[in-house]
């Protein structure tokens, strides 16, 4: 914090040193509370301070009476959970974190595929073509107020106990989120940039490729986030009981033997999988759209 | 270079409530001519504008080009809408290109005339920027530079220069004049600025209130080339009172109607 204020006030030219006092002591907090250190450190406040309550409140390492473990219990339990010894028997969790969150990550990311490759090209039919909209809204609105948590014991019944049970799961809680707001996208396209590619001699493969793909794009981002937050629920919802790896397998196990440290350090794995997605498409947003922050800029 | 007549073309909107927007047209466009449409806001002439370009049927009567009944839009009819109606994701670049390219043209065919088409219409250093970062004028000479690119047979502008300052306007009716005098496409120009259409035009058509027919044809026989200077000529002040009178006894026609 200090680093950055020195850094602003050296770099000033030697004229505008003393703006007068009153108008640098105003201008000094505004400098420090916009640089991106101390945002970052603002932000921190707050955890930080649960995280210190927390661990205060404990005795013994727990709260309310050995329920709830303190922070740094849930520290070492993940320290063993990502690096310890694989095939200690007294702790089976031991060293295998990576391996779990791999497994997840990689169940979201092919649902997710999935839910694109299906649900872009749906939502555009279902925006674009009235046809498209009479043949698939109503099924899609029919199926959608099915929780997918309701499609449990279906996806089971179909795909067993394995993989391939999370990743219809996941698939399917992606796919209405991304349908809808694609929907929506293709719905509003401006009619003079379609009459604009008609009247260029564009076909109408071209219109939807390059006109109203490109419009319902700021939708469709909208949808993909939506539907990446569904993605990592489906998929710690399916692990708990339809799958017997990755990061809902564990936490489900965690808790069935008492481990609430273990079951902590990965309901913050998932939280943190979560944001990093979440930031990945936060990033290929910010280049797929950059023709809209270029007047920004 | 294209013949356009409209024979008793009339369109009514079915919407809500029924809207008639045009009533028995008629109208014949020779080659190469430059006409302008000059009537109040709402009467109608964005769609017969919309008709031409084969965006709209009609409700009633024919709207022939070259003979033929007009088809659906293509490169032939180039469109310049009123908000240029650019694609935002498109470079500048890309958004000049895109007529030929969708035709399936060799790049070799095109570029040098784009390349040219920009440096005409001023925007040579801004090939790489997009839409949002250039000012409304800028981006009406981009849609004016796509449509010209495609070496159309018909021009169909629908007050392409509304949204602009005089200054910024001017030039863009000179440069209009400039290059309609090199390549003699048939144009139909839609405004409501009375000395705009005076400026560029063979014929003034004056539409009436909606349902809009056309009111009365003034021919303008300003001898071209013609520039800004024509404005401020006796001559020209006195097509603009013909043309005033007229539009007031149309809405006068409306009024009481
Ligand atoms: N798609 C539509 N559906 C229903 N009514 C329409 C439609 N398009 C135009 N109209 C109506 O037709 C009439 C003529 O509209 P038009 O856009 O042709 O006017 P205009 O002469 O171009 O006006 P302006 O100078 O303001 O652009 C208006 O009353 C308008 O409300
Ligand atoms: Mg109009």
């Amino acid at each position: 914090m200090t680093d950055t204020s020195v850094k602003e006030a050296g770099s000033r030219p030697a004229g505008m040193a003393a703006p007068g006092s009153r108008a640098l002591g105003s201008a000094l907090p505004r400098i420090l509370m916009n640089s991106g250190l101390a945002q970052i450190l603002i932000a921190l406040v707050l955890p930080v301070a649960i995280v210190t309550i927390w661990q205060l409140a404990g005795t013994n390492g727990s709260l309310f009476g050995g329920v709830l473990p303190t922070p740094d219990r849930v520290v070492s339990a993940w320290w063993t959970w990502a690096f310890g010894a694989k095939g200690m028997g007294l702790n089976p969790y031991s060293g295998t974190w990576l391996a779990n969150v791999i497994f997840s990550t990689e169940r979201v990311a092919e649902g997710f595929l999935v839910a694109i490759l299906v649900g872009v090209p749906a939502g555009i039919w279902i925006g674009w073509s009235r046809l498209g909209a009479q043949i698939l809204d109503p099924t899609v609105q029919m199926l959608r107020p099915i929780p997918i948590t309701a499609w449990l014991p279906f996806s089971l019944a179909v795909f067993g106990i394995s993989g391939f049970s999370a990743i219809f799961l996941i698939a399917l809680g992606a796919f209405y989120p991304i349908v809808i707001n694609t929907t929506q996208g293709a719905r509003h396209v401006e009619r003079n940039l379609v009459r604009a590619a008609l009247m260029m001699g564009a076909g109408r493969l071209d219109i939807l490729r390059r006109v109203v793909l490109p419009a319902a794009l700021p939708a469709i981002f909208t949808g993909l986030r939506i539907g990446l937050g569904i993605g990592w629920t489906a998929v710690i919802v399916s692990e708990m009981i339809a799958v017997k790896s990755g990061l809902g397998y564990v936490l489900w196990d965690a808790y069935y033997v008492g481990r609430m440290d273990v079951v902590i350090a990965d309901m913050v794995s998932i939280g943190v999988m979560g944001l990093l997605s979440d930031q990945l498409i936060l990033l290929a947003e910010r280049w797929a759209l950059s023709w809209r922050l270029a007047g920004a800029r | 270079m294209a013949e356009i007549a409209l024979r008793k073309v009339a369109k009514t909107y079915f919407s809500a409530t029924p809207v008639r927007a045009l009533e028995s047209v008629d109208l014949d466009i020779a080659e190469g001519e430059f006409v302008a449409l000059l009537g109040p806001s709402g009467c109608g002439k964005s769609t017969l504008l919309n008709i031409l370009a084969g965006f709209e049927g009609s409700s009633e009567g024919s709207a022939l080009i070259d003979g033929g009944a007009i088809g659906r839009p293509g490169p032939d009819r180039g469109v310049v809408f009123q908000e240029a109606a650019l694609f935002p994701w498109l470079t500048v670049w890309e958004n000049v290109v895109f007529g030929p390219k969708m035709q399936g043209l060799p790049k070799s065919e095109y570029e040098g005339r784009a390349r040219e088409l920009l440096a005409t219409v001023g925007l040579k250093d801004f090939a790489q920027s997009y839409p949002a970062q250039l000012s409304g004028g800028m981006r009406q000479r981009v849609g004016i530079a796509r449509v010209l690119v495609m070496q159309p047979r018909a021009l169909l502008m629908d007050e392409p220069f509304g949204a602009l300052d005089a200054q910024t306007r001017m030039a863009m009716q000179e440069l209009l004049l400039t290059v309609w005098e090199k390549l003699n496409t048939t144009v139909v120009f839609v405004t409501h600025d009375i000395d705009e259409a005076i400026l560029l035009a063979d014929r003034v058509f004056v539409m009436t209130a909606r349902p809009a027919r056309i009111g009365r044809e003034i021919a303008i026989t300003l001898p071209r080339p013609r520039s800004i200077d024509d404005l401020t000529s006796p001559e020209f002040t006195r097509y603009k009172a013909e043309i005033m009178a007229e539009m007031r006894s149309a809405h006068h026609q409306a009024e009481t109607a």
